[in-house]
């Protein structure tokens, strides 16, 4: 199977990125024909297409839009999750950039079926090119009556505004950007089924929807060629339907984002990218940091897809590919995801804050060849008691990797616990390593 | 990120209402009164609100800074304070200098070799990650992942992002910086709050 364009067809066109461009090349069709659907049929609509929440948790789009009340009580509010932070991933930010029209469409075409007058891209603060091509083709828009009241002439009145974060992985979490965008610090509130779901109290305690930019994207194909069609797409797997962006990037020729089927091997993948630079395939973090790598032998079987993934105990997460060739120092690499984490933890619940810190000590003294005996274990058993007992998804996402990492290659950690230095010492490792560690590379 | 401020470090108290000090320029204060319409309450402003101080407070956010911001979206100093610290961007602890380069180490970039362009930075400007040259012309960060794996690694400076960085480039990105004049939060805060602002508001 080869690269599967449908969101990225354009993506090279600048044309594409106005709105005449747009429109030349079937730019809201699917906002055309949804406007004279009723709202259920357009939710029917991305029910039919099994479109699943593109942002990490591949959440099914359909039952968001469907939980929303459909007698207004309270505004209604739309949100676009475009703080993508995960470390590996990319995607958003070309998609921002060159086809932010297709991100209008989505979240109009949402705007009507969910009865929403007010929509928010919330973009982080470092994306200031994404920001400025969203908010040309947003004025674009409004100018052009696609975007504010009586959108062609339907009878509809759909705003949107881009709010900007500032610097916070957190705020990735939908909970946590909704507290962002209320203007306090990013943390995660209370959630299903201690607290009302966001389609029922979200934004300002008010009904509200919020996905990822890639799956507000692929509504408008879904509303112009139909739901039944995108189903066709990915038909090979259990349940992933339609295509998906990776971002491949680490040890690779071409780094880049590659649209793929679902159903497609990870290695057609790695094909897609120019193959290995450097060295022999070692390992894979296929979905972005906070999956579990995988080893060359999996990466051989491993096959794109919500299940297909689970099978080799990852997940497709955000599409955060990153590929690691046999220089890596497997040890390093987690090392600098736990500081990640550890950085990032936004401190309001103890697993998270006390245990990323924790696993990031641990990783630390090991990388400075003073780890202890007893060190792996310790590591597993912290990684146990955050899974499962954070506040929010972080803790989980900073869990994964670690235990991933010393179920896969455990001999790797207990050589560096036991030498005090890597087990993978050569030139090319030794130039990936920080100044302080590299003794344990030579 | 890697830089945090040492538990116990002194933070100026905050100005009291009659020591307040107003700097906000017309345009900013325009600029605020246009933000205030895109949300149904104030408080949501207090996000934008301060990437407009950090502008015009020279790319740093004093207390003095935080103290206008409350005071215009009519929230407590504190609660403003709270939002400021939290985010990384919003430079709260010290005023940066000039052109600050924010290095991504994280994963991609750590495996294509972010950590030697940390050491040539460090080695050529002789400071160490979040410190200030003694000119105040460079400031050197560590930061988390960029989201631009595909140039690791990659630097931030200002509004734009610059890979996959070698030394010979950071030779010339350096002297380039040194002609330009503004400073990199400024200019960065600046594009920030344009995007913020629609064709209606400007």
């Amino acid at each position: 199977m080869a690269e599967m364009k449908l969101l990225l067809e354009h993506s090279n066109d600048p044309e594409y990125a106005t709105l005449k461009g747009y429109l030349a090349k079937g730019g809201y069709t699917g906002l055309g024909k949804a406007l004279k659907m009723e709202r259920q049929a357009v939710i029917d609509s991305v029910k039919a297409s099994g479109l699943r929440g593109r942002g990490g948790a591949g959440f099914p789009a359909w039952i968001k839009w469907n939980g929303i009340e459909k007698e207004i009580t309270k505004p209604h509010y739309m949100i676009c999750n475009a703080d993508e932070g995960e470390p590996g991933t990319f995607k958003d930010k070309e998609l921002m950039e060159n086809t932010p029209f297709l991100v209008i469409e989505g979240m109009t075409i949402g705007g009507y079926a969910t009865q929403s007058k007010v929509g928010y891209i919330y973009i982080r603060g470092e994306f200031v090119d994404a920001c400025r091509a969203m908010r040309k083709a947003i004025d674009e828009a409004y100018a052009n009556g696609y975007l504010g009241k009586n959108i062609l002439g339907s009878g509809v009145d759909f705003d949107l505004y881009i709010h900007t974060g500032a610097g916070s992985y957190e705020c990735g979490e939908e909970s946590a950007l909704m507290s962002s965008l209320m203007g306090e610090r990013g943390m995660p509130r209370l959630k299903f089924p201690h607290a009302p779901l966001p389609t029922v109290a979200g934004l300002w305690d008010c009904p509200t929807i919020i996905n990822n930019v890639e799956t507000y994207s692929c509504v408008p194909f879904i509303l112009d060629r139909g739901g039944e069609w995108y189903a066709t797409l990915g038909a090979s797997t259990k349940n992933s339907r339609g295509t998906k962006i990776f971002s491949v990037s680490g040890h690779v020729n071409k780094p880049g984002n590659y649209e793929v089927e679902f159903g497609t091997t990870l290695m057609e993948l790695l094909d897609l990218a120019g193959g290995m630079k450097g060295g022999m395939l070692k390992a894979c973090v296929p979905g972005g940091s906070s999956v579990p790598i995988i080893n060359a032998a999996d990466c051989e079987r491993a096959i794109i897809g919500y299940e297909e993934m689970a099978e080799v105990k990852s997940m497709v997460g955000s599409g955060g590919c990153m590929f690691l060739n046999e220089h890596t120092c497997i040890v390093s690499f987690i090392w600098r995801t736990a500081q990640f984490y550890a950085n990032e933890s936004c401190g309001k619940c103890t697993p998270c804050r006390e245990g990323t810190k924790w696993m990031f000590q641990i990783l630390d003294r090991i990388v400075r060849g003073k780890g202890q005996p007893g060190d792996a274990e310790l590591l597993v058993d912290i990684t146990k008691q955050i899974d499962g007992r954070s506040f929010c998804g972080l803790g989980d996402a900073a869990a994964w990797p670690v235990a991933g990492a010393i179920r896969v290659f455990p001999e790797e950690f207990e050589y560096f616990i036991k030498n005090g230095r890597s087990m993978v010492d050569s030139a090319e490792s030794r130039a990936m390593a920080p100044k302080w560690a590299q003794p344990a590379y030579s | 990120m890697s830089e945090t401020v040492a538990i116990g470090t002194p933070r100026p108290r905050a100005p009291r209402p009659e020591e307040l000090d107003l700097k906000f320029s017309e345009s900013a204060v325009a600029e605020l009164d246009a933000l205030k319409t895109h949300y149904p309450d104030l408080k949501s402003c207090i996000l934008p609100g301060l990437w407009i101080a950090q502008r015009e407070y020279g790319g740093w956010l004093p207390p003095e800074a935080i103290a206008e911001v409350a005071f215009r979206l009519n929230r407590s100093f504190a609660e403003v304070e709270g939002v400021a610290t939290f985010y990384t961007m919003y430079n709260t602890a010290h005023k940066p200098g000039r052109h600050m380069i924010e290095v991504c180490t994280c994963l991609s970039c750590h495996v294509c070799g972010a950590y030697r362009i940390v050491d040539y930075l460090e080695e050529k400007l002789g400071v160490k990650l979040g410190e200030t040259t003694p000119d105040g012309m460079f400031t050197i960060h560590e930061v988390e992942c960029l989201d631009a794996c595909d140039r690791a690694p990659v630097l931030q400076i200002g509004d734009q992002y610059v890979g996959p960085v070698t030394s010979e480039m950071v030779d010339k990105i350096l002297d380039d910086l040194r002609k330009v004049e503004t400073p990199s939060a400024v200019q960065l805060s600046d594009a920030v709050v344009k995007v913020h602002l629609r064709d209606g508001d400007k």
